[in-house]
């Protein structure tokens, strides 16, 4: 009644919604990155919200079925296998005891979902599976999946076939626009630099993981160098002395001390989190109240 | 009082813009009347020194709905205050483990002892847990012994570090980049993943650092 992983994957790691709540003592949220791909796997599993799922980056995972269940793959474009059987993504699989799973090379965006049905037995940390491994919290031991573990789940043998219609699956691109709320300190930023900040293209580095998103381009010149320490948004934009900006993203710090110009409108940040390091990224100003509708309409289309 | 955007779900609420004990205050007041209050659908409460960020369900309220609910319920109950706990934190001050000791020393004009004497003479608050579980921002150190960030952060400061930035004092809960100057080291567990708040520390709360030898660093189970 398990998974077993066969080699040692470059970065795997559980993740659910996220650990919620403990943020006051230094917890970050964690969670999925890109909560589309992960709310439509659960969706077509007929999973509840809140279920877990293996959250791959970098490729080339190989894991033994053990026991009967119905598996959903979803989120980047890769070569997805089944018995050496190239299968399609963004649909469920009946896998059975025996069978080997390989998710190869990624193609097209960065991070592939593989949720099964009713979820991952695994016991909860602080009311999460969410693993951050700089708080040693969540997953099996705090840490990335490794060679020879096992992930359990309830044996599941009905037949279930479902599959998102090829209209519904993202495109991923290398151009990506994000909406933005200015908001924290955007008083201390001038108008001549707001409108640098909306008319540019930067570019996302290579540092770039599950806590920021760094980017590359014209400088943002802010009119103080520091602020006193204070809560992080997921989605704020730091703006530190180099004026090169910062996205905090899933595993960001509780709180921190650079200015912030503003928070890039969550969706879109589940958007970036399929970009690779390369990508042009614009930004584009968004209200509060359009913000919200947005998100609303969001998790409301996975009901 | 100050009510900011801060993101789609979020907001900060802002009492103040510097360290000081009476912003503070506001900020205990403020959170402890919070979390009493217990409004429904607030999902993350961070205080931090001047601040107070809060995420909410967007599906209960419009940014603007919970903004005027906030107002309401933080300024009628302005008079709480929260309950304070005394820590005492055993502190080896060696060389071995203060890094920054002498550099400290060089730069202050004061010798080892008398940075340690006046380090551990003061009762400190805890301002802020954050950063990392377990990390309390702490403060405020004399000015004597006041000492900016490093000019580039160590890759692995050793759990259990006691570290000064500015007028600021922290331990680290664990082992972790930084770049505050290394004063000493203490065996308190202070990231406990048994504890329900991860930590024995809250906002709130007292810290005195008390000086011990190293044999009795080594008898606590002290590494060096």
């Amino acid at each position: 009644m398990s998974f077993e992983i066969l080699n040692t994957p470059i970065f795997a790691t559980i993740q659910d919604k996220g650990r919620f709540s403990y943020t006051s003592i230094g917890v970050t949220n964690s969670g999925v990155m890109d909560e589309f791909s992960y709310e439509m796997a659960n969706r077509l599993l007929g999973n509840e919200d809140k279920s877990n799922t293996i959250e791959v980056a970098f490729s080339n995972v190989h894991f033994k079925v053990n026991s009967n269940t119905t598996l959903a793959i979803t989120g980047a474009l890769c070569e997805f296998f089944i018995n050496d059987i190239l299968k399609t993504t963004w649909q469920t699989y009946n896998v059975k005891a025996g069978d080997i799973i390989k998710v190869g090379k990624i193609l097209e965006g960065v991070r592939v979902y593989i949720s099964v049905k009713d979820g991952f037995k695994i016991k909860k940390e602080f009311g999460s599976n969410s693993t951050t491994i700089k708080e040693n919290l969540g997953g099996l031991d705090g840490d990335k999946l490794k060679k020879g573990q096992v992930l359990p789940f309830n044996s599941y043998s009905q037949s279930h076939n479902t599959r998102l219609k090829k209209e519904f699956i993202p495109k991923f691109t290398n151009e990506l626009e994000l909406r933005v709320l200015l908001s924290y300190q955007d008083d201390s930023f001038q108008k001549v630099q707001i409108d640098k900040f909306f008319s540019s293209t930067y570019t996302i580095t290579n540092e770039f993981n599950r806590m920021a998103c760094k980017l590359r381009g014209e400088a943002i010149s802010c009119d103080i160098n520091g602020i006193i320490s204070e809560g992080i948004s997921f989605g704020a934009i730091q703006i530190p002395s180099n004026g090169q900006p910062i996205i905090l993203l899933k595993d960001r710090q509780t709180i921190g001390g650079y200015p912030k110009i503003g928070s890039v409108l969550s969706i879109d940040c589940f958007k970036l989190s399929q970009c690779k390091p390369g990508c042009k990224i614009r930004f584009k100003p968004i209200e509060i109240v359009q913000a919200q509708k947005k998100l609303k309409e969001f998790y409301l289309s996975f009901n | 009082m100050e009510i900011k955007l801060a993101s789609v779900d979020s907001l900060i609420i802002y009492f103040g813009n510097e360290i000081n004990k009476n912003i503070a205050l506001k900020v205990k007041n403020a959170y402890s009347s919070l979390l009493k209050s217990d409004i429904k659908g607030i999902i993350e409460v961070v205080p931090s020194y001047t601040s107070i960020f809060i995420t909410y369900d967007i599906f209960k309220y419009s940014f603007d709905e919970i903004k005027n609910i906030l107002k309401e319920s933080i300024l009628i109950k302005n008079t709480e205050s929260l309950s304070q706990k005394e820590f005492v934190i055993d502190v080896y001050y060696g060389s071995e483990v203060g890094f920054d000791l002498e550099d400290i020393s060089k730069k202050t004009n004061l010798s080892t002892d008398e940075i340690i004497a006046i380090h551990s003479q003061k009762l400190y608050d805890v301002y802020a847990i954050g950063f990392l579980p377990g990390f309390a921002y702490t403060a405020s150190v004399n000015e004597k012994i006041a000492m900016p960030r490093l000019s580039s952060p160590r890759k692995v400061i050793p759990k259990g570090s006691v570290a000064i930035a500015d007028t600021q004092t922290a331990v680290y809960p664990s082992s972790s980049p930084g770049g505050w100057n290394i004063i000493g080291r203490t065996t308190l567990e202070l990231f406990d993943k048994k504890l329900d708040s991860l930590s024995p520390l809250s906002v709130g709360d007292k810290i005195r650092f008390n000086p011990i030898s190293k044999d009795e660093f080594l008898s606590q189970g002290g590494v060096i």
